[in-house]
């Protein structure tokens, strides 16, 4: 980390590692202040341990985002509608949606 | 200092409900039932919305309990209770965030009946978050190569056996927002918490998630 940035997470007056990671959540998602952001990203351009992980913080999102599709049951909503019917809630000569 | 509100859109990016109709979320099927229907229990209003939701409310809830069968049974009593309960709708947040919080509430109570335990413990979530001295890191947190992992089949796999680690509370945040891709506020309404703790489990999930993927992402070392 730079020594300025170093010295001026020292003083308080900006945030430091431990502080970048708890709102790190926030500055992904962009919900930080205009400030708050901007010193943030002041950190992470300093910071070779912050850069680091929030780099594999991103990553961890996007490979989180292409995991496995589900499969969808065939019929799902009509096993779901003929529930419907059977427990009372439809009354049962109800056609289906889907037809 | 406060989380704000998240400025990300709704699923799909569609808005919240309007005037008097429901803006169902499903994929390729998109569109409005209304809502003053649905609230008079007219069935074939709520017919379009088992239709319309049943797919992606599946998806939410199996991968919370991890079993086909028993995710269709939960989607079944879901919209039972959600017809029954229908007068019970205070308008205060979508319609689709209601049925929702129902189905994933039956989810939890399935996964604490049948005592399906996750491999992690809340603690150790915590132990796998990064450690600092002072405020800065302790180690240098490594560079990744994501060439490491080529095959997508691979990554897939990696990341579906760290998902089903995690325990249940920070599993539901990941599927909900990273997956589903909800908005923080439609995820906090669902489970019923602030923002601000749906971005800590959130933020913790992923520190957990990203401390299983380390060693298979690790830039291997010149020889």
């Amino acid at each position: 980390m730079k020594f300025i940035t170093a010295l001026k997470t020292a003083l308080g007056v900006a945030p430091g590692c431990e502080k970048v990671n708890e709102f790190l959540a926030e500055f992904v998602e962009g919900a930080l202040d205009e400030k708050m952001h901007a010193q943030f990203e002041e950190h992470m351009n300093m910071c070779k341990c912050c850069d680091h992980y929030l780099d594999q913080y991103r990553q961890t999102i996007d490979m989180t985002k292409e995991v496995d599709e589900v499969a969808i049951p065939t019929e799902l909503a009509e096993h779901t509608l003929a529930f419907l019917r059977k427990s009372n809630a439809f009354s049962q000569d109800q056609g289906s949606a889907t037809s | 200092m406060q989380p704000t509100d998240s400025k990300n859109p709704g699923p799909l990016g569609t808005p919240p409900d309007s005037g008097d109709m429901v803006t169902t979320t499903a994929e390729g099927a998109k569109g409005s039932i209304s809502l003053d229907a649905l609230m008079a229990g007219d069935e074939k209003a709520f017919e379009q919305l088992v239709v319309q939701e049943s797919p992606r409310l599946f998806r939410v809830i199996v991968r919370i309990v991890g079993d086909d069968d028993e995710a269709a049974s939960i989607l079944q009593e879901t919209f039972l209770q959600a017809y029954q309960r229908i007068n019970t709708f205070r308008r205060e947040s979508k319609l689709t965030t209601w049925l929702y919080a129902i189905g994933i509430n039956l989810a939890r109570a399935s996964l604490r009946k049948s005592r399906r335990l996750s491999s992690l413990e809340d603690q150790e979530v915590e132990r796998m978050q990064p450690d600092f001295n002072r405020g800065m890191f302790v180690e240098t947190p490594a560079v990744w190569d994501p060439s490491r992992v080529t095959e997508l089949s691979d990554r897939r796999q990696l990341v579906r056996r760290g998902i089903e680690q995690l325990p249940e509370d920070y599993r539901t945040v990941v599927v909900l927002r990273d997956i589903e891709e909800y908005s923080t506020d439609e995820v906090a309404k669902m489970l019923g918490i602030s923002s601000g703790a749906v971005r800590v489990r959130l933020h913790r999930a992923r520190g957990a998630l990203r401390k299983l993927l380390d060693p298979h992402m690790r830039r291997m070392p010149k020889a």
